[in-house]
């Protein structure tokens, strides 16, 4: 009983701030074009949701595989610098500046370079999320059990074996630990680009719709935008979350049964 | 004596900072015989053994081998089990047959003939984190004999154990190295350990790193768990104290 309570408590207070804001909307008598209360919002969700869903889907689309490119060049910059004191010394700046540099700022920039919409998407959404796999990767790239490297240096083991063997194994938790911090951060880029780029019409994702019904006062749609992507964002981390357990399960402390509290 | 199996000639280590690790040093093991390095921290016995594996380039001198330095020759126990967590413990031990290309049913065949060695035959497919830390120190043995070496290295390799699972470690080692005959060249900081396990004991002294002392140890070769009970291990025990005591007073 006392665990079932435990399971439900996140979701009766989320219900109990849901009921307090519909009360009060009724009670107050707001407006909807101020502020509507939860169910206008499930009833908007309901009316729009084909179009909505299509928008999810651009989203989803430009939030997926702006990961994975940030996963694969993250990583490959990552190993480049591993490589050599000089090469990170070169470069590590320049993946810092990348990260504090806000994407809309360079937004403009982008949008005039790069024709294709969903390319200047993808680029921005990109650059929001490869740091931090840069940063985790570089970092379990440098620490990497020293003995086990001489290990395999004894052993006359090749590069590709070492990596193979060693670094990559050693390094994953890492790199999962930065693609879970990154894959929120790749729905934020792909959010925001799409409110800089303005994209509209058909093929436009869910914050455009977010951004367009705001601008017609229809507040109950925007907000049921708004919230798909909060949920979108949640699936996204659970996603992360759980292939990071599974692919470290047998021996990583993170994703052993003892880090769990025992369940 | 034997023919010796590994010689340094004039062999010092200066670290880049200027930290002198290791005086020159003169220092010859004979094939199929047990030594410990035996000195307290800074005396230069993990960088001694670090050049022996050829893991370290010595700043000077020369190391000969009676060996083809081949992969597989040296086996090296660190003083932490320096098992990949990943792997299971059998994958740990086929590692050096797998990175020499073995064929995967004879790498299976001996990583399990090494691991019945050590008595850990029935946990081969588990992790290393649900060991504890004594089989996993059996485990890291396993792994550094599995390539049937010429010569077994090891670094403190008993130092992080509690004393009833050293005990039992130590006697295990000795029936492994009474079975083989492998050379074994032990670092530790404790004498008893040394005194038990060996034919002969350097005794080490720092500031900087050099051989102070060079002993053989007057127990029978023929040794078993009863010896530690003895009178003559205590004499012996003693005996080499009194050495290392020495050579620490002449330490400047």
């Amino acid at each position: 009983m006392k665990k079932l309570g435990h399971f439900l408590l996140p979701y009766v207070f989320g219900l109990v701030i849901l009921a307090a804001w519909e009360g009060g909307v009724r009670m107050g008598d707001i407006p909807e074009y101020i502020l509507p209360g939860p169910v206008a919002v499930l009833i908007a969700l309901r009316t729009n949701f084909g179009e909505l869903l299509v928008g999810l889907g651009v989203t989803l689309q430009v939030t997926v595989i702006a990961l994975l490119l940030a996963a694969i060049t993250g990583a490959g910059f990552a190993f480049l610098m591993a490589q050599s004191k000089l090469a990170e010394r070169m470069l590590f700046p320049y993946a810092v500046i990348l990260q504090v540099t806000p994407i809309v700022t360079v937004a403009p920039f982008i949008i005039i370079w790069v024709s294709n919409i969903f390319g200047v998407l993808l680029i921005l959404a990109w650059m929001a999320a490869v740091f931090p796999i840069i940063s985790n990767t570089l970092f379990g790239l440098k620490s990497v059990d020293i003995n086990l490297r001489d290990m395999f240096r004894l052993y006359g083991a090749t590069k590709t074996q070492t990596a193979m063997r060693l670094l990559i194994p050693s390094t994953l938790p890492h790199f999962l630990s930065g693609l879970r911090i990154a894959g929120g951060l790749s729905l934020i880029g792909a959010v925001v680009a799409e409110m800089v780029a303005g994209t509209s019409g058909e093929k436009s994702g869910l914050a455009s719709r977010l951004l367009e019904a705001s601008y017609r006062l229809e507040l109950a749609k925007a907000l049921a935008c708004f919230a798909l992507l909060g949920l979108t964002g949640l699936l996204i981390f659970t996603a992360l979350d759980w292939l990071s357990r599974r692919l470290l399960r047998h021996w990583h402390e993170s994703a052993t049964d003892a880090s769990q509290g025992g369940n | 004596m034997a023919e010796a199996i590994l010689t340094l000639s004039g062999v010092s280590q200066t670290f880049p900072n200027g930290t002198q690790a290791l005086a020159t040093t003169n220092l010859s093991i004979a094939a199929g015989s047990f030594v410990s390095l035996v000195g307290p921290s800074g005396c230069g016995k993990s960088t001694l053994l670090r050049i022996a594996s050829g893991l370290l380039p010595p700043s000077t001198g020369q190391v000969d081998r009676a060996f083809s330095a081949a992969p597989g020759d040296v086996g090296f126990v660190f003083q932490d089990a320096t098992l990949m967590p990943w792997a299971t413990v059998i994958a740990n031990v086929r590692l050096p047959l797998e990175i020499a290309h073995t064929p995967a049913p004879d790498a299976q065949a001996k990583a399990m003939a090494a691991l019945e060695r050590v008595g850990l035959a029935d946990v081969a497919s588990s992790y290393p984190r649900e060991l504890s830390g004594g089989m996993r120190m059996r485990a890291s043995i396993a792994r550094a004999i599995v390539t049937n070496p010429r010569m077994l290295l090891m670094d403190e390799p008993f130092a992080a154990l509690d004393e009833f699972t050293r005990f039992k470690l130590n006697d295990d080692l000795l029936q492994l190295w009474q079975a083989n005959r492998w050379t074994v060249l032990f670092v530790t900081h404790s004498v008893r350990e040394a005194v038990f396990l060996s034919e002969r004991i350097v005794v080490m002294s720092p500031r900087p790193g050099r051989i102070a002392n060079d002993l053989t140890v007057q127990l029978p070769p023929t040794r078993d768990a009863n010896l530690r009970l003895s009178h003559a291990f205590a004499d012996e025990s003693a005996r080499v104290t009194n050495v290392l005591d020495q050579a620490m007073e002449h330490t400047p």
